[in-house]
């Protein structure tokens, strides 16, 4: 009994933490537009990590689950697609074909890259 | 009163059918262990399949589940998380790797979009192109800034995602990338979540570096991509 509760206390702790950094992202992105707000609130939230503002222990199991979970909340920008059915209809195979060839080469140019320098590092 | 209170079911009903068909799809995924049973994909095919065999506007769907779509911008915050993790361990390597991820990304964003240009000649595709190699909810952010179209980024993210988690690890030591953490960092720059997911499995260290790239890469490539896109834009 005495676990659950604090397994909810610490959600409810996560959840105002991630809560300050989203508003103070905003404020930031406001005084300063380079960056989307969620970006400066996640620069916020790991400075906030890294110096102890936040207990990182009581809010890691609540950040881990929300993580591995937060795929569903893209669902509906993705079903979006469902407007652009005759730019898919006449690009479909473009897109496929860009998607796939650029996505190697990004990876390979990092892969040998870091391979490079940790190679020259022996 | 009543248009409130019908929209409210709405939502519940959207909102409920919309996290279900994910949760069986990442179970399926799980005990079949299969990797193509994305539970982002299944449920979007899903999505798609019942609105138009219902008829129902996309419209209504999307202003049903503002509550998903709203929590995008936690999201991202909570991705701070792995971030801190990480940031004691790689002290030493740091510059390396944001010098060789901010290469990578400038080179992505280049190829992509001058490509697009060159095939499609649609401005809006070739942002939305430009930015797959981003974890979902950051590209979303920038490609909404840079007048992009945000659907076609969502299905090119999981298709990129897909693309490197499935091929990426052979492909990576066929080309003599044998290194845990260059494997990583390639794997979470080129292909995000689902690649980091994937290759997690191998080893602690695999993990590590392709959750740090797949935050530092989307980093870099918010602060760079507007001033690159409008550059190119000009070009072309």
């Amino acid at each position: 009994m005495t676990l659950l509760k604090n397994n909810i206390i610490n959600a409810l702790y996560s959840a105002l933490a991630l809560l300050i950094c989203v508003l103070l992202g905003r404020a930031t992105a406001y005084l300063l537009p380079l960056l989307p707000s969620s970006l400066y609130g996640l620069i916020i939230f790991t400075l906030a990590l890294h110096f102890r503002v936040f207990n990182a222990e009581r809010i890691k199991s609540s950040v881990v689950w929300s993580i591995k979970h937060m795929g569903v909340c893209f669902v509906p920008a993705g079903v979006g697609i469902i407007n652009h059915l005759d730019l898919v209809k006449q690009h479909g195979i473009a897109i496929i074909l860009i998607t796939f060839s650029t996505t190697f080469l990004l990876l390979s140019a990092v892969g040998f890259l870091y391979q490079q320098y940790e190679n020259s590092k022996e | 009163m009543d248009v409130s209170i019908s929209q409210l079911l709405y939502s519940v009903l959207a909102i409920s059918a919309t996290v279900s068909v994910y949760q069986l799809a990442a179970v399926l995924q799980n005990k079949l262990d299969a990797i193509w049973l994305q539970p982002m994909l299944v449920t979007i095919v899903a999505t798609i399949t019942i609105l138009i065999w219902q008829d129902i506007a996309f419209n209504q769907y999307f202003n049903s589940t503002w509550g998903l779509n709203a929590l995008l911008e936690p999201a991202v915050v909570a991705l701070g998380f792995p971030l801190y993790q990480h940031l004691e361990k790689v002290k030493k390597q740091w510059k390396s790797i944001v010098l060789v991820l901010f290469l990578g990304t400038l080179f992505a964003i280049v190829s992509s979009f001058l490509i697009t240009m060159l095939l499609v000649a649609d401005y809006s595709i070739a942002v939305a192109l430009s930015l797959k190699s981003v974890t979902t909810p950051i590209a979303i952010a920038i490609v909404e800034q840079l007048n992009g179209n945000v659907a076609i980024t969502a299905f090119a993210i999981i298709l990129a995602g897909f693309f490197g988690a499935i091929i990426g690890p052979k492909w990576l030591i066929f080309i003599k990338v044998t290194s845990p953490k260059a494997q990583g960092l390639a794997i979470g720059s080129a292909s995000h979540a689902i690649g980091t997911t994937t290759i997690s499995n191998i080893s602690y260290e695999h993990a590590a570096f392709s959750s740090l790239a797949l935050i530092v890469s989307a980093v870099i490539t918010a602060i760079i991509s507007p001033f690159i896109i409008s550059f190119l834009a000009l070009l072309v």
